[in-house]
């Protein structure tokens, strides 16, 4: 669970790090850390690359932490700045995720070979669902359910109608919901 | 019906209906198995995205250790310093204070000039008022043909001149009330664009 960061004390902090307190902004890297990798990597569906585009992003908001207006919600203004540092570096990426990269770092929880292996294809599948949708649609999709953003802050953050947002979150989930209809299957006899 | 609500269900599963529309929608869906059915297809794609756990990533600590050396020295750009605040006031305060001045001598010269010319000033006006200013078409003119010009023409030239001049005066007041409404002007532009939240799409642009 996140620990809690009072709207004064971030406040302070962002402050601080305007004036290039670097501990400041660590504590902020600290409290947004996991929320950012996560977006990161549900947009990138590759953990080393993940943890590239989130120090990407923590450097560029720090450079850049001078423009921040207070009473913006830092976190949007983050995910912002995510979502753009993953999408670059996938684009700087020539190859296809190495899968098995990808899949020796999935944590083995208590699953049994078989069922650990099972599990692995599936989230695989899974990411390359995810990867395989249009970036537009990617973004909202994944800030709305990692990034868990409305549509308003969706649209803020994406600078498009919430209109638009609509019509994207509704692509992408009719997509998924093609590409995954056996997993789904699946899912429902085991977290039903 | 279902063609509408279709476009609804992910704004209804993702709670973000409310009042009549999310009424409309619940009914609907207590009636129509359709659209049942594809409400729990997309909580089920949401429930699977959700479930996907996420591989070990980097220990927070670490990670933040890890940025926190290759942070740069100093952001870039910090905020101003509050001398550079008041400087920045300084600049509506000091235009304002130049329009004031110019403004008040313009009317001043105006009023001193009017009672001079109605003659309010009597014998007093002897400390500012010099020779009368002339233009220097009215000189050419008085110089090459004021011998040959009879009184009258030579008090119409000489109204023409006053009037020439007065127009002078009014114009240069004029212009220079323009230059600094003009510099006044930009500076406030300037301050909308400082203090205007720039939106994410262009702090965006700058990342």
């Amino acid at each position: 669970m996140l620990a809690t960061l009072t709207t004064e004390t971030e406040a302070d902090l962002i402050t601080r790090s305007q004036h290039g307190d670097r501990n400041a902004f660590g504590e902020l890297v600290r409290h947004y850390y996991p929320r950012v990798i996560n977006v990161v990597y549900r947009m990138c569906g590759d953990a080393t690359l993940a943890e590239d585009a989130a120090q990407e992003a923590f450097l560029r908001a720090w450079l850049h932490i001078a423009s921040f207006r207070p009473g913006e919600p830092l976190r949007n203004w983050l995910y912002r700045i995510a979502v753009n540092v993953a999408l670059d570096v996938l684009r700087r990426r020539d190859e296809e995720p190495a899968e098995d990269e990808m899949l020796q770092m999935i944590p083995e929880q208590s699953l049994g070979p078989e069922s650990a292996l099972i599990e692995k294809e599936r989230l695989a599948l899974l990411q390359q669902a995810i990867r395989s949708l249009p970036e537009a649609a990617r973004g909202a999709l994944v800030l709305r359910e990692y990034g868990e953003l409305s549509y308003q802050e969706i649209a803020d953050v994406l600078d498009i109608p919430i209109g638009t947002v609509m019509s994207r979150l509704n692509y992408a989930r009719d997509r998924l919901r093609e590409m995954l209809k056996g997993q789904m299957l699946q899912a429902e006899s085991k977290y039903v | 019906m279902c063609e509408d609500m279709h476009a609804l269900l992910n704004a209804y599963l993702d709670g973000e209906l409310h009042g009549r529309r999310l009424m409309e929608v619940k009914d609907h869906l207590a009636s129509c198995t359709a659209c049942h059915n594809e409400l729990q297809e997309l909580r089920a794609v949401s429930d699977l995205l959700h479930a996907a756990p996420a591989p070990a990533f980097l220990p927070t600590e670490r990670f933040v250790a890890q940025l926190t050396l290759q942070l740069p020295r100093r952001a870039l750009g910090g905020r101003p310093s509050k001398s550079a605040a008041w400087a920045w006031w300084l600049v509506p305060a000091g235009l304002l204070a130049t329009w004031f001045f110019l403004r008040t001598v313009f009317a001043l010269t105006t009023a001193i000039t009017v009672a001079d010319a109605t003659g309010l000033l009597g014998q007093s006006n002897a400390w500012f008022t010099g020779s009368q200013p002339l233009e220097v078409w009215f000189v050419a003119i008085t110089s090459l043909f004021g011998s040959q010009m009879s009184a009258a023409q030579q008090s119409t030239f000489s109204l023409f001149n006053q009037v020439s001049v007065f127009g002078g005066d009014l114009f240069s007041g004029f212009l220079w009330q323009a230059v600094v409404v003009l510099l006044y002007w930009g500076w406030l532009v300037l301050w909308w664009f400082r203090r205007a939240p720039r939106p994410m799409k262009v702090i965006a642009a700058a990342l």
